[in-house]
């Protein structure tokens, strides 16, 4: 799965289907609830790095999902947090919820994953040294999410960015 | 008042007060307030969510509108009788000229028959402590790391916005429920009279205490430090006792500080303190992010008990008092540990209590409404400022949104949005 190939996402919808254009409006609801939020993630910010995925975390149990789907997503998006803080350059993750599925979008321009398989081999790390003295970059952020989520898109190549795509199936 | 008003929509009964005479309905308890539970209405600030007792508020307030309320507003003579259990941040109040023996002879001074010393018995609590995570290591997934069950504040966050880490509290009782029971039990053999006849007063420095006792349905009262602080300090400068009653070594008079708990415990933890970085952490352990930790000390206040409300002296004043003590009294534990392994195994630290989740609003839709309220408060939060000035009576316009949604606000309460629709756009709704 190497190339640029990124589908329509989140990203070509209406944001805000809720808002008219002069902003003032609110349309009845859609038989199907969604909730659409998008974060923004910068590079090497390790002062703020985690604040997306507990965003995330706030708002799945907001809304109530069970204790350990939420621990799945949040962590996943953790994962991918951290990075696109270590590696990706600035990037943007974008939540969608619905009532049977949890969506994270992860994107970012950074340099890109060559080898998308040997990525997600458990222990394949390229992290810099000063990220490992964090605690970082052991090479298991990718292993993670993909144990974590139900299904996991890795759309990357060498300098094209990398957008990331997690679905989380919710279970009645 | 406030006080005690909400327990019937499932909210803990809190210990803050809000006088509204003396407040002027700014917005700065209600941005300070780290659960969002402070609304300004009709120009007061009222508390309607869950208050945990932390008094961020009452640090903010600039007009000393807000109170932390303790149960005996000290007619003191009443309860000379009874026994008095002091925290051990009381010792450093005083200078450095004052050893925790002296305060206790102060208190005794002062009338109290019976102070009973709690350093000592956290150095108890902290072995065994250590022994329960001893035996947690043995086990297969323990719940690692334990959260110090010590600071009550640090409770109520848990069982209002962590629910899933209350199984991370340990089921032992408290150093104070643990004194307050040693005390029931000797004065009770003493006196001749069933345990729950024994009145206890509790001297604490912070109204959080209150929320735990309250809730233990005994007829305990409780004190701040700043209450009786004169009486007892000059009571202090004329003892002329030399009995000994306090016993503690340096360790267990270290528990005001934050750290303090963690100092004499052999095993991998963390202490942190102040409100938002408590918040912070749970959020961390809530992701499964500390479980390399064994035991995560955490305290509502900054720099530990030390800094609570109710206390007289400096945070930083007295926490080089306490540094002293550790100093000057070692830290070994003087504690035998045979006996302590035995009333371990006998069940002796178990809490009485089990700690309860506090309900949350919207218990009752399904996630389908839930996720229908939500999309409707990000639809409103796009027409928000995003400026979170407050003066819709809401500390952020996210929470502003979701009082919409609530229908607890209106939505013309937001001054940008009035001024909007004076420019000529039409709410429709």
């Amino acid at each position: 799965m190497t190339g640029m190939a990124r589908h329509a996402g989140i990203a070509s919808r209406n944001p805000f289907p809720g808002v008219s254009p002069s902003g003032l409006r609110i349309e009845p609801v859609p038989l199907m609830p969604s909730v659409e939020r998008k974060f923004r993630i910068a590079a090497n910010d390790f002062v703020n790095a985690g604040e997306v995925s507990i965003e995330v975390q706030g708002m799945l149990k907001k809304i109530g999902f069970p204790p350990a789907l939420t621990r799945r997503v949040s962590i996943s998006a953790y994962e991918a947090e951290m990075n696109v803080v270590m590696h990706g350059g600035d990037g943007e993750m974008a939540l969608l919820i619905d009532p049977d599925e949890i969506v994270l979008e992860c994107s970012d321009n950074g340099p890109g994953i060559e080898d998308v398989e040997l990525a997600l081999t458990p222990g394949y790390s390229t992290a810099k040294p000063e990220h490992q003295e964090m605690g970082f970059g052991a090479g298991m952020g990718l292993p993670n999410i993909k144990k974590n989520a139900t299904e996991l898109v890795v759309e990357s190549g060498k300098g094209l960015g990398t957008h990331l795509t997690m679905r989380f199936e919710v279970k009645a | 008042m406030t006080t005690g008003e909400p327990a019937a929509r499932g909210l803990p009964v809190h210990y803050v007060e809000v006088d509204e005479d003396l407040c002027n309905g700014c917005v700065l308890c209600m941005k300070a307030c780290p659960m969002k539970a402070i609304r300004i209405r009709d120009g007061v600030a009222r508390i309607e969510g869950v208050c945990i007792d932390c008094m961020e508020c009452a640090r903010v307030c600039p007009r000393g509108a807000i109170r932390g309320v303790s149960t005996a507003e000290v007619e003191l003579e009443d309860h000379l009788e009874k026994a008095v259990c002091p925290t051990s941040v009381l010792y450093s109040q005083f200078g450095e000229d004052f050893l925790p023996n002296d305060i206790l002879l102060g208190l005794r001074k002062m009338g109290f028959r019976y102070p009973f010393d709690q350093s000592y018995t956290t150095e108890i609590y902290g072995f065994a402590m250590e022994l329960y995570i001893r035996e947690l290591r043995k086990t297969k997934n323990p719940p690692f790391p334990l959260i110090s069950a010590v600071c009550p504040a640090v409770i109520q966050i848990i069982a209002s916005r962590f629910p899933s880490l209350l199984k991370h509290i340990p089921p032992l009782a408290t150093p104070r429920e643990l004194v307050v029971r040693e005390a029931r039990s000797r004065l009770s053999e003493k006196h001749g009279c069933p345990p729950e006849d024994i009145d206890v007063l509790h001297i604490v420095p912070c109204p959080a205490i209150m929320i735990r006792e309250a809730e233990s349905g005994n007829r305990d009262r409780v004190v701040g430090i700043g209450s009786i602080y004169d009486r007892l300090k000059k009571a202090i400068q004329e003892i002329d006792d030399d009995r000994v009653l306090h016993y503690s070594g340096g360790l267990g008079l270290s528990w005001g500080i934050s750290g303090g708990e963690i100092a004499g415990l052999n095993a991998k933890s963390i202490a942190v303190s102040g409100v938002h970085e408590t918040i912070r952490y749970l959020e961390r352990v809530e992701m499964g992010l500390l479980s390399h930790i064994e035991f995560l000390e955490c305290r509502i206040c900054t720099e530990g008990c030390l800094g609570g409300p109710f206390t007289v002296a400096d945070r930083y004043q007295t926490k080089q008092i306490v540094q002293k003590y550790v100093r000057m009294y070692g830290v070994e534990r003087r504690i035998k540990q045979n006996y302590v392994m035995k009333l371990y195994k006998e069940g002796w630290f178990h809490a009485e209590r089990e700690i309860l989740p506090i309900r949350s609003e919207n218990i009752d839709c399904t996630v389908h409404e839930r996720i229908e309220r939500q999309k409707r408060v990000e639809s409103i939060l796009r027409m928000l400022p995003g400026q979170h000035c407050g003066m819709c009576g809401s500390p952020d316009c996210r929470t502003f949104a979701e009082d919409v949604v609530a229908g607890k606000a209106d939505l013309t309460s937001c001054t940008h949005l009035k001024q909007r629709l004076k420019n000529g756009a039409i709410l429709e709704s």
